[in-house]
């Protein structure tokens, strides 16, 4: 469903991806682990459209996204979940959750979609008029997560979402993960947190300083010292 | 009663005020261009009033129909300019400040450096006058007061209610991350310069409506309209509403109290002792929220 | 010859040619009608430089230049037009006044925490719009009136009127660009194009930024002031609308921007061409045109030109020299329309749009790719090493409890960490942990909310982030922040003509030769950071920092998105400044290399201190692990 062949991104002059090529599969969680600085992000923002790729290619369903601007991909059905969250802090959770069904094709069904978000995260339905910027750490990822269903996306982009959270609140959001990958939205995963990420993931990536290293199942990426060793740089 | 009449009135011709203010507000804080050509198309939107009305026999109110579309496409396309050359915000300053000046000079090139005014007979609206509580309030200013209201609450309401509203939010509060969610960033600087464009038509109207026209008015419009702006802090709609009203009554009063020429200096004052105390404005954090 | 000398020929040369102009104008037929147009030369050529040296020097670009116009007019106008004080006082007085004005100004605009270059653009806008109400209310100033100035007397062997008034501006507008000279070659000068480029790194390699902004106002006020003394004579009636006015800064910005603004001779190149297009469009009757094309001009260069003509010009001097001759004398021998001035005028446009035209692909000439990564270096022992009196093991670094708040965010809540001589410190930690915060605080760019600070036993609480830097602080930054408008040399020795012990120019350069040789950068040394890849831009913020001699030296993620090859280059430097005896604080995510290089780790988490101590033990230690890693992952 998703497949990048060589990419590369870079910024200004510094390189941060070389020679990237992974894939996901329809209805697949896969993970990107790897120390932070590796390049994560930018993997992200790049198959977003938000950072554009200085080589390689992006195919999604068959269609190349590799030099489509952010909002064009959004269309095809990709969203995100950035890291640190970035919602929008002056809008309520209501306006939120909107926003993210901006694009064309979700705006007809979003009051039906925002049913079932707010059923995935109840707590958000509590904090419905509140503005972004005063809900919890917890809060905001899990809106973040909403706002991207919104889109009703068929591959989500999860970048980091553990990040400065409580433990609990950690296994909250991931048990939604699974949920929305069990509804049929195919899922890659971006964490710091190695242990968790391959918990839930089908498959695993390891980049490191830009460049994939490993590419391997679950369960193996989770038994290998490699990982473990290059993370922390022994 | 004098003060009170003169502060009332003030807060009414605020509206004015406020009306011109919005839209250079709202294209600063959401599209980071501090875009000076506002002031010019305002103008225009003036002297396009004045001549349809004066040598048509249009109803001042009705030149809207032609100086809307007219304005809006005008702001729209220098947008679309802007965003194509990818200027910063200090260069929309110098830029928008030179394309002013061409403006304000092709005004006087055009209809002449002399006062010139609407007559009473193309003008039905200048002498009538509404009187109520032992106070007189003359119909444009009502009307001006009106219009602010009703424009930017309306805008304040569809910026919460529509798709196109919470998107324009969206992108003023972060960008990259609208432009994830499917808002192209071309589309909407057209959509608010474009509707900034129309306001200056709706305030030129006004303008021409209560006052005599010369070029050079432009610029006397900077200190009170700029005071507008920070006042009511950058890109925030409500808060520049209430500044002009806010304004207006400050400036009326200061005219009675003292002398009207020391009106700007009161404002000019204010809007040095904001930006550095309150560089976020004096209502909101600041942002188009 | 150095530059002060050739301005001490240049100007009484240039002085005593203009001079003859009038002083034999008689015997040389000079027409007046030219003289007069000269002297508005010389009053905008003033005015613009007057602006330039603020705004063009410094960057921070003011739209209130008729502030010094017209307090310096009605200062002439009121004491000297109304009360007979003798007008040469009264320039003095114009001076004073416009320093006083400059100075409160600049206090309050500059004291402003993160002012952006638009508020101040504002701010200065707003000025001349209260003086002219001050001025329009005040009866003892003008009190809407309007002050009639008469010529004082003067010799009558300088001929007539004109003649005098000529002459008094020929002297101001010499002085004036004569002080932008003597500015642009001197320390101030480099200090202002280091703030115009990146004035927080300046601050931070030792500048005293605030003092000099404060001084480049003053100095563009007292020669805006004098200028606008001599502008009431001219005039001859000050009223508010004639001094006060928009067209001011219009002009002078116009001017400044057409001619270039990070030269000496830009705002005179302007000037000189804008009077000239003024002139002839009023006497070719298009008078309505002038601001019209002035307008358009301006909006036009700064999206095509921004960085000025004098740039251009001084690139190809001989194509556009050649362009105006072609065309002059074309038009002279044609004879079809006009006079000398308009054919002067077009070869003059001739000659920029020769100049500008094919220059839009010329400069980005990225020469030298990747060449020292490889080489050798120069020298194995780092420059001026004074640390050696700093035994090993002496604190030069103290932190006690640190803490910094931002709103309800603990970027870092209590942290104590000593680095003492001759350590080389990793200081890693997962994101949002408060490295960079760390750095900042050291650094004295950002104040903690709670605890002490101290390098090499002073405690910088209070002190600008310039003095830290004299302290012995030093960093770089992740994306490296060159002053772009200067050579790798010139970069490096900005960091020591304004380090601890302040020294000229020559000196610097001089000694910046050895810290670039030393990085390896020295066959790059008079190229633009343009020209350098991101890996030596890299090198060339660590030889920038060490120019300022520092005792612990804080290197930013400075291996972020390097190549493999590029990052064992750039970890044989490191290793090369520590042998030098500077302590070394390095802020990395790469932990493979900070292994490698450490003799000590410190690891951050959400703001705290995890661990301290030997590298192999920190990374095996649980806690570290759970935070890289996650929480079950300390099998």
């Amino acid at each position: 469903m998703l497949e990048i062949t060589d990419l590369a991104a870079h910024y200004g002059d510094a390189q941060a991806l070389w020679d990237v090529s992974l894939e996901v599969r329809d209805g697949e969680i896969v993970t990107i682990i790897g120390p932070n600085g590796a390049g994560k992000t930018t993997l992200v923002h790049t198959i977003a459209g938000v950072h554009p790729a200085t080589g390689g290619r992006v195919v999604f369903d068959g269609s190349d996204l590799t030099r489509l601007p952010a909002h064009r991909v959004c269309s095809r059905g990709v969203a995100i979940v950035p890291e640190g969250r970035r919602v929008f802090p002056h809008m309520t959770v209501e306006e939120n959750l909107a926003l993210g069904a901006y694009r064309k094709g979700a705006r007809a069904t979003h009051r039906a979609t925002r049913d079932r978000v707010c059923e995935l995260f109840p707590r958000l339905a509590e904090r419905f008029h509140q503005p972004a910027g005063r809900l919890s750490g917890g809060e905001q990822q899990m809106l973040a997560i909403g706002r991207a269903l919104m889109a009703e996306p068929r591959l989500l982009l999860l970048d980091e979402p553990s990040l400065g959270l409580a433990p609990v609140v950690v296994d909250e959001v991931f048990a939604a993960v699974e949920t929305i990958n069990a509804e049929g939205v195919s899922v890659l995963l971006v964490e710091q947190d190695v242990e968790r990420a391959l918990s839930v993931a089908a498959r695993g990536y390891l980049l490191v300083e830009g460049r994939i290293m490993a590419a391997a199942p679950a369960g193996r990426l989770r038994d290998s010292d490699d990982v473990r060793e290059t993370v922390l740089g022994l | 009663m004098d003060t009170l009449q003169a502060g009332l009135t003030g807060v009414l011709a605020g509206g004015l005020y406020a009306l011109m203010a919005a839209g250079l507000s709202i294209t600063w804080g959401v599209l980071r261009i501090i875009n000076l050509i506002h002031f010019g198309l305002i103008l225009l939107g003036a002297y396009l009033t004045f001549q349809l009305a004066s040598s048509w026999g249009i109803d001042p109110i009705l030149t809207l129909v032609i100086t809307v579309p007219a304005l809006f496409a005008a702001a729209a396309a220098v947008q679309w300019t802007f965003d194509r050359l990818r200027i910063s915000e200090l260069s929309s300053l110098l830029i928008s400040f030179g394309l002013l000046i061409v403006i304000v000079q092709a005004v006087g090139n055009l209809w002449s450096a002399d006062f010139r005014q609407l007559t009473a007979a193309a003008n039905p609206y200048a002498t009538r006058s509404v009187s109520a509580f032992g106070l007189v309030f003359p119909l444009p200013t009502l009307l001006a007061f009106a219009a602010a209201v009703v424009l930017i609450g309306g805008a304040h309401v569809a910026l919460r209610r529509t798709f196109t509203g919470r998107a324009l939010r969206a992108f003023a509060q972060d960008r990259a991350i609208a432009a994830a969610f499917g808002i192209d960033h071309r589309r909407i600087g057209v959509l608010v310069a474009g509707a900034a464009g129309a306001t200056a038509a709706a305030a030129g109207m006004l303008f021409a409506m209560s006052n005599a026209l010369t070029p050079a008015t432009a610029f006397e419009w900077f200190g009170t309209v700029f005071a507008v702006v920070i006042l009511g802090g950058i890109g925030h709609l409500l808060g520049t509403l209430v500044a002009g009203l806010l304004v207006g009554a400050i400036g009326a009063v200061v005219t009675v109290l003292l002398s009207p020429s020391a009106e700007p200096f009161v404002l000019f004052s204010t809007i040095v002792l904001v930006l550095l105390l309150r560089p976020q404005g004096l209502f909101a954090r600041g942002g188009t929220r | 010859m150095t530059a002060a000398r050739r301005g001490l020929v240049g100007f009484p040369v240039a002085f005593a040619a203009l001079a003859t102009l009038s002083l034999y104008r008689e015997t040389m037929g000079f027409p007046l009608f030219y003289l007069t147009l000269l002297g508005t030369m010389l009053f905008w050529t003033a005015q613009a430089t007057s602006w330039n040296i603020l705004s063009g020097y410094s960057g921070y670009f003011s739209f209130g230049q008729a502030a010094f116009v017209g307090t310096g007019a009605y200062a002439t106008a009121v004491l000297y037009g109304r009360h007979q004080v003798n007008f040469y006082v009264t320039v003095l007085a114009a001076a004073a006044l416009c320093a006083v004005l400059a100075l409160v100004v600049g206090g309050l605009a500059f004291r402003l925490r993160s002012l952006r270059g638009e508020i101040f653009a504002l701010l200065t806008l707003a000025v001349p719009f209260i003086l002219s109400a001050l001025a329009h209310l005040n009866s003892a100033i003008d009190g809407g009136q309007g002050i009639i100035v008469a010529l004082p007397p003067f010799p009558a062997g300088l001929g007539g009127a004109q003649d005098y008034l000529y002459l008094v501006s020929l002297v101001v507008a010499v002085a004036a660009v004569w002080a932008a000279y003597a500015i642009q070659h001197s320390r101030f000068g480099w200090a202002l194009a280091a703030i115009r480029d990146a004035e927080d790194v300046a601050e931070g390699l030792g500048v005293a930024t605030f003092r000099y902004k404060m001084l480049a106002i003053v100095v563009s006020a007292v020669i805006g002031g004098v200028s606008g003394s001599i502008f009431a004579l001219q005039i001859g009636f000050v009223a508010v609308t004639g001094v006060f006015n928009l067209t001011v800064p219009l002009f002078v910005i116009v001017m400044s921007v057409l001619g270039g603004r990070t030269h000496w001779l830009g705002p005179v190149v302007g000037a000189v061409f804008v009077t000239l297009l003024q002139d002839r469009l009023t006497s070719s009757g298009l008078a309505d045109w002038r601001l019209i094309v002035l307008g358009g001009v301006l909006a036009v260069l700064v999206v095509l030109a921004p960085e000025g003509l004098y740039g251009r010009l001084r690139a190809g001097p001989w194509r556009a020299l050649a362009a105006f001759a072609v065309v002059t004398l074309g038009l002279r021998v044609a004879d079809a329309f006009g006079e000398v001035l308009d054919w002067i005028l077009i070869g003059a446009f001739a000659a920029v749009v020769v100049a500008v035209l094919p220059g839009r692909t010329v400069r980005r000439d990225r020469t030298a790719e990747r060449q020292p990564a490889d080489e050798k270096p120069q020298e194995e022992k780092p420059p001026e090493q004074e640390q050696a009196d700093a035994p090993v093991g002496d604190v030069l670094v103290e932190c006690t409890d640190v803490a910094r708040y931002f709103g309800g965010v603990r970027a870092l809540d209590g942290v104590t960490l000593r680095i003492g001589a001759g350590e080389l410190v990793g200081l890693v930690g997962p994101n949002g942990s408060g490295k960079t915060t760390l750095v900042s605080l050291v650094s004295g760019t950002m104040r903690p909310t709670r605890g002490t600070i101290r390098i090499a036993g002073r405690d910088i609480a209070g002190l600008p982030p310039h003095r830290v830097a004299h302290a012995g602080v030093a960093r770089t930054y992740q994306v490296p922040r060159p002053f772009e408008s200067m050579t790798v040399r010139d970069n490096v020795a900005v960091a020591i003509m304004f380090g601890r012990e302040p020294c000229s120019l020559p000196r610097a350069r001089v000694a910046a030769d050895r810290h670039i040789g030393f990085v390896g950068l020295a066959p790059l040394a008079a190229a633009r950071p343009t020209a350098l890849n991101l890996h030596q831009r890299q090198l060339l913020e660590m030889a920038r920092a060490l120019a300022t001699n520092p005792k612990v030296l804080f290197l930013d993620e400075a291996l972020a998105g390097l190549t493999p090859a590029e990052i064992d280059n750039a970890v044989e430097v490191v290793r090369r400044i520590q042998r030098g005896g500077t302590a070394i604080v390095i802020v990395e995510h790469l932990l493979r290399v900070v292994n490698q290089l450490a003799t000590r780790i410190v690891v951050l988490d959400k703001g705290t201190c995890l661990a301290d101590g030997e590298p192999r033990t920190v990374l095996r230690d649980p806690a570290v692990v759970r935070a890289y890693l996650g929480k079950r992952a300390h099998a």
